[in-house]
């Protein structure tokens, strides 16, 4: 068995109500089973739902065991862990891994660091569970049991990690929170910044790690792409916030031969009903031209890669 | 030998020492900025080959495990961002320029530095407390890591006298800053003056490096960071994390925690961040080659 099951999809902040009921209002929490063993990517408020699920119908078979990959440590992909029950629970093992900022406390400080009195009841220091922590750099982990996980840095404001899960043959990706890299030099040779050299060598890194980016998820079964913004969007004054646009994810991922693309991350005022025409819009404008199949992530969905 | 031949020999000694290049102030002015541009990093660090060796080292070294290497700083700026850089810049362009061993004789080279991190690491650490702007927290830092910087040149130009007043400064179970005063008729944050000055640098990293044993004679705007190094300070001392020669420190007096709105209490609480700090600033000293 090879699958993702999505508990959380929202950027930014969780928000419930009723038009976030058809796709979600959890922030990022993914579930991935590969034969016996369990990866749980981001500790967003979905991953609350995906800990009492697991207390429910799986402690009964024995303690809980999981590798728990953080994207990043921004708010909204670590805020539910305080309320990811196995945490209390005896024989719980968790291995949490994690890219940490050199200037940046561990990441112990930063995700369990939630769970001190002026933040939570309970202090990390009484959780039940074994938990150990890993930063996390550009590596491949083995992680036993035929399971791979390379990672790759994206493009966000805080260091971020990109994770591909490699089992049986099969590749599940990661790429958020991400936009493209950009040149961040200037180009035109009448602004008094213009340096030749410098352009040049600007354009040709943003090139380089865009073609790293897609060379990351190339062949991917199944990738789950930031997609907070319209291309409209991200051109009026969103580029730098270290999302990509609707646009950007299903070129990358075409190009790069995915065979099945879950647009992810959607910002917090997009209702069911925007979300359910974006989905219909760019449907359309695939089909046809590509084989790849693209949807708008769910919350409560599960994918079967094998 | 008189005491108008000790100020000879050091005042020698610091016009010799390696300058503060025009790059570190420029660096720390630049990135004392909220609005840093990835054009004036560049620039500001391509000023210096050998801060942007340095800052390229420490891009492609382990902590980052990239799987490609990066060979410019535009590249550098472009994948990792400008903020990333930007504190790679400032920690390695400080603290390259002192981390120098051939200075020590009476001291201990790593002991001293150790000292100086950590000072550097709590002063910054007083000053996330205290609620400081983001921006000046690397100012704290620097000021905290400069602030023995006086001992250097005493260490090697003077290192007979410098022996003496480690001496006398344990016989008599006084502060060194006394006993250096006493053996040299200067202290070290005098000498630690006369190297600001020669480098031309001002503000409050030269406050903390002549004020941190005479707060009472200092009138400037920069109490704030001259406290939070006086703690820092008496903290390193305290604990023996590194050792800055001196077994005898003063006491801060009650009234500068108040005034520092930072309570004593609360340096019972810091050693574990403390000494994770230090480890993630060795990063840079471990880096010299």
């Amino acid at each position: 068995m090879f699958s993702v099951r999505i508990w959380g999809d929202r950027g930014s902040m969780p928000v419930p109500g009723p038009d976030t009921v058809a796709f979600g209002g959890n922030t990022s929490c993914l579930e991935i089973r590969c034969g016996r063993r369990l990866i749980v990517i981001d500790a967003g408020s979905g991953v609350r739902g995906l800990g009492d699920w697991l207390v429910r119908n799986e402690l009964k078979n024995g303690p809980i065991d999981a590798d728990v990959f953080i994207t990043h440590t921004h708010w909204d992909h670590i805020m539910g862990f305080p309320m990811f029950t196995p945490i209390y629970v005896p024989g719980t093992t968790l291995r949490i891994r994690g890219p940490v900022n050199f200037e940046d406390e561990t990441l112990e400080q930063i995700i369990g660091g939630q769970l001190s009195y002026r933040y939570w009841p309970v202090r990390q220091d009484e959780l039940a569970a074994k938990i150990r922590y890993e930063s996390l750099k550009e590596t491949e982990l083995d992680l036993g049991d035929g399971v791979v996980v390379k990672t790759k840095y994206l493009n966000h404001p805080v260091l971020c990690l990109g994770y591909r899960v490699e089992y049986e043959g099969k590749a599940f990706v990661t790429a958020y929170d991400h936009e493209p890299f950009i040149n961040l030099f200037p180009t035109d040779p009448a602004d008094p910044d213009y340096d030749e050299a410098v352009a040049r060598e600007g354009e040709a890194a943003a090139r380089e790690e865009n073609e790293r980016v897609e060379a990351f998820f190339r062949g991917a079964e199944l990738l789950v792409h930031d997609t907070q913004y319209t291309a409209k969007e991200y051109k009026a004054g969103k580029q730098g916030w270290g999302h990509s646009s609707y646009e950007h994810a299903i070129n990358a991922a075409n190009r790069a031969g995915v065979k099945r693309l879950l647009l992810f991350h959607h910002d917090p005022n997009r209702s069911d009903a925007e979300l359910q025409e974006l989905e219909l819009f760019y449907q359309a404008k695939t089909r046809g031209r590509t084989s790849m199949a693209v949807d708008v992530a769910r919350e409560g969905m599960t994918v079967n890669l094998a | 030998m008189d005491a108008t031949d000790s100020a000879r020999r050091l005042k020698a000694y610091i016009a010799g020492m390696p300058s503060l290049p025009t790059t570190v102030s420029k660096v720390l002015e630049i990135c004392n900025s909220p609005k840093t541009s990835p054009v004036d990093l560049d620039r500001v660090i391509s000023l210096d080959p050998v801060l942007m060796g340095k800052v390229l080292k420490l891009i492609n070294s382990a902590y980052y495990g990239l799987s490609n290497q990066v060979t410019s700083l535009v590249r550098a700026i472009i994948m990792l961002g400008v903020n990333t850089v930007k504190n790679l810049a400032l920690s390695t362009a400080v603290l390259d320029r002192f981390a120098d061993k051939s200075g020590f004789r009476a001291l201990n080279m790593e002991g001293f530095w150790r000292h100086s991190l950590c000072v550097g690491a709590v002063a910054k650490m007083i000053a996330k407390k205290k609620g400081v702007e983001a921006r000046l927290l690397d100012e704290y830092f620097a000021a905290g890591l400069l602030h023995d910087i006086g001992k250097i040149p005493m260490n090697n130009a003077l290192s007979d006298e410098y022996l003496r007043a480690m001496g006398l400064a344990d016989r008599e179970r006084i502060p060194l800053y006394l006993a250096e005063k006493r053996a040299m008729d200067l202290d070290h944050a005098e000498v630690g003056a006369m190297i600001a000055a020669a480098w031309r640098l001002d503000g409050p990293i030269a406050d903390a490096i002549r004020y941190h044993h005479a707060f009472g004679l200092y009138e400037g705007e920069s109490a704030d960071i001259v406290l939070a190094v006086i703690v820092a300070d008496y903290y390193a001392n305290r604990e023996g994390v590194g050792f800055s020669g001196c077994l005898y420190p003063e006491k801060p007096a009650p009234e500068l925690f108040e005034r520092l709105g930072v309570p004593k209490a609360w340096l019972e609480d810091i050693d574990d961040a403390v000494n994770a700090e230090i480890e993630r600033a060795s990063v840079f000293l471990k880096l010299r080659s």
